[in-house]
């Protein structure tokens, strides 16, 4: 019976890999075909079924009629994405920490109401907030700037991480920080000598999600940048033409998503290993 | 180390207790002399724990004061209190070391290094914990946390008490009697005051010098193992300590005298007492028990005998259909149905009046 079990369970997991992984190989081999291979019917094998070229992955670092380079694109992309993230957690967190371990009272708003005006941040569509982001960021003269982006997405990802950390905080006994306080530390130095340590699980998921928001965001990297400053995600559809460059757009898409692939593949590790098991009972 | 000296202290969760119920804490005094083994005894939710921790600065006491050593530390934060605690389950830091753990009060402190290697050093033999001292704390037993986190209390010198919120809950039976002997033998050793809080009486039995009972926020008695077993201030205590309670017979007033048709015993009905009820506390381990009915005040027919390996309690029906519990070592020789002459010393029969122990019986 477990054989059979095990046996099932493989299958389904070969499957299901193959119907994940399948679209990537897909792409990888696209982005070396040429017009040819691509409009005359499906091919699969390179050399047999098609000429391989390298065409689609050269336009991507060429300017001009050719192609575009993506190389600037890729560092705005990176560095909005990493200054936004870090602030987000750095900001979220702290906030979190104060949000589950201290009682704040504004008139009738209490922890619950204010953990849930973070999260309320998200309730609304992007769309709403396209013209006041735009609005503000001209009279800051910030429009088509990274620090414009930056401002934006930490505003957008501030939410996440405080609703991911006051969650993950919760789950940290309040004895740990007592016992830190008792052991002579003072709540500040308790929080980062003794708690911060022990929550890495929860920043590297927290991370993780603002890395994902923040690097696959293509609204507001649209609507608030120009010719100055661009992203990934925008400059990926700027290659649309006439003839769609599938070859291009195939090696495109490989390129911008191997950063969060290889971040995945980082943290991992961390987010399964459950750092926290062991802290208490 | 230090005299702690609660001075009507007490404390309320909200903002403006009205009456005495919104206490969770009702105002106390206490002293706690130094290097002594103390007990706070209670059932659940009695506040015990909220007195530890306002005895640690976790929760700043809503009145009264707090002394170590007749300075005022009331308003003090915790971390200047030098206070250990070991709470209920273990905490330790899950991602240093034992070695780590241990020195970590110490580096909060900003100990000289060499200084902390050696006290950590101490400590660790002090605990049988050399072998371990380089092992993710996370790996241990809950035992052995535990004595992680005694541990932490302990390198520090200058500690004034360790508090100890049920540190046993979550410990084996066997390794919980080990602990508890460690506990004994390193105040022993140390000197160093410690405050046990449990709802277990044999622990509280076994390790303490003075029990401190509680219930519902409410000091009952304070005192060394005897005195709480052998003059329980008020029935709680009799009730709560000992195992099982104390038996209580309702007495009724006649003639000056206080007596009970279920037994042939008597106590002075005491003179201008406006008080509603009488009764007789006697300790199940005073009961003693004959199959001659010569010298005993009563009779009674047991309806249970239950083993306890050399102890046995026999539960008793008396005539008028109180059941009241005896103890004895020779239950084996009785059984079901038999009826037995009884008789208890008068001295061990203590009068309570509307629930508290009569100053004739103290």
């Amino acid at each position: 019976m477990n054989k059979f079990y095990h046996t099932l369970k493989t299958i389904f997991l070969l499957g299901w890999s193959i119907f994940v992984v399948f679209p990537f190989l897909w792409a990888l081999s696209t982005s070396f075909k040429d017009a040819n291979a691509i409009t005359s019917g499906a091919t699969y094998i390179p050399w047999v079924d098609f000429e391989p070229s390298t065409q689609g992955w050269t336009s991507l670092f060429t300017t001009g009629s050719r192609g575009i380079n993506i190389i600037g694109p890729f560092i705005d992309s990176a560095a909005v994405t990493l200054i936004a993230s870090l602030v987000s957690l750095i900001l979220g967190t702290l906030a979190a920490y104060g949000l589950s371990r201290f009682e704040y009272r504004l008139g009738f708003v209490k922890n619950a109401d204010i953990t849930f005006f973070f999260i309320s941040q998200r309730i609304m569509p992007p769309i709403v907030l396209a013209i006041p982001f735009f609005l503000m960021l001209k009279e800051l003269g910030a429009l088509d700037t990274i620090f414009g982006l930056v401002l934006v997405y930490v505003a957008l990802l501030l939410p996440i991480a405080v609703w991911v950390m006051t969650d993950f905080f919760a789950g940290i006994p309040k004895e740990l920080d007592e016992m830190a306080m008792t052991d002579g530390c003072t709540p500040i130095g308790a929080f980062f000598r003794v708690i911060l340590p022990n929550s890495v699980p929860g920043l590297v998921v927290a991370g993780m999600f603002c890395l994902i928001f923040g690097w696959n965001d293509f609204f507001f990297a649209f609507t608030l940048t120009f010719t100055e400053t661009q992203l990934l995600p925008v400059s990926i559809v700027s290659l649309n033409s006439s003839v769609t460059p599938w070859w291009s757009l195939s090696a495109f898409a490989l390129i911008s998503v191997a950063p969060l692939a290889l971040v995945a593949v980082v943290v991992e590790r961390y987010m399964s290993r459950g750092t926290m098991s062991g802290a208490i009972r | 180390m230090a005299k702690i000296v609660l001075e009507n202290l007490g404390h309320s969760y909200l903002p403006n207790p009205k009456g005495e119920h919104d206490f969770a804490l009702k105002p106390v005094n206490l002293t706690w002399q130094d290097g002594k083994t103390y007990a706070l005894l209670g059932p659940s939710g009695c506040g015990k724990t909220t007195m530890l921790n306002i005895i640690s600065g976790l929760v700043p006491p809503s009145h009264g004061r707090l002394l170590f050593d007749d300075q005022d530390v009331t308003k003090v934060p915790t971390s200047a209190r030098n206070i250990a605690q070991v709470f209920q389950f273990p905490v330790i830091y899950s991602t240093k070391t034992v070695r780590q753990n241990l020195a970590f009060p110490l580096e909060c402190r900003g100990m000289a290094p060499a200084k902390i290697k050696q006290r950590v050093a101490e400590v660790a033999t002090l605990l049988d914990l050399d072998y371990a001292l380089d092992m993710p704390a996370r790996k241990l037993s809950a035992d052995q946390k535990q004595l992680i986190s005694l541990g932490r209390g302990l390198v520090r010198e200058d500690v004034s008490a360790i508090l100890l919120d049920e540190p046993l809950t979550v410990i084996d039976p066997q390794m919980k009697f080990m602990l508890r002997r460690k506990l004994r033998e390193i105040n022993r050793q140390t000197g160093m005051t410690m405050i046990l809080v449990t709802h277990d009486q044999s622990e509280a039995m076994s390790f303490a010098d003075e029990i401190v009972v509680m219930k519902d926020g409410l000091l009952q008695q304070s005192g060394t193992p005897e005195e709480l077993f052998s003059r329980p201030q008020n029935d709680f205590v009799g009730y709560f300590i000992g195992s099982p309670p104390m038996n209580m017979i309702t007495l009724e007033p006649n003639l000056g005298l206080l007596c009970t048709a279920a037994l042939n015993l008597t106590k002075p009905l005491p003179l201008e007492s406006n008080a509603t009820v009488y009764q007789m506390g006697i300790r199940p381990e005073h009961i003693v028990m004959a199959a001659k009915e010569t010298n005993s005040i009563g009779m009674g027919k047991i309806i249970k005998i239950e083993h306890l390996g050399v102890d046995g309690i026999v539960t008793l029906e008396l005539p008028t259909g109180v059941v009241i519990k005896a103890k004895t070592r020779k239950h084996t020789e009785m059984n079901v149905g038999n009826t037995m002459g009884i008789s208890v010393c008068d001295e061990d029969a203590l009068l309570y009046i509307d629930g508290t122990l009569s100053s004739s019986s103290r």
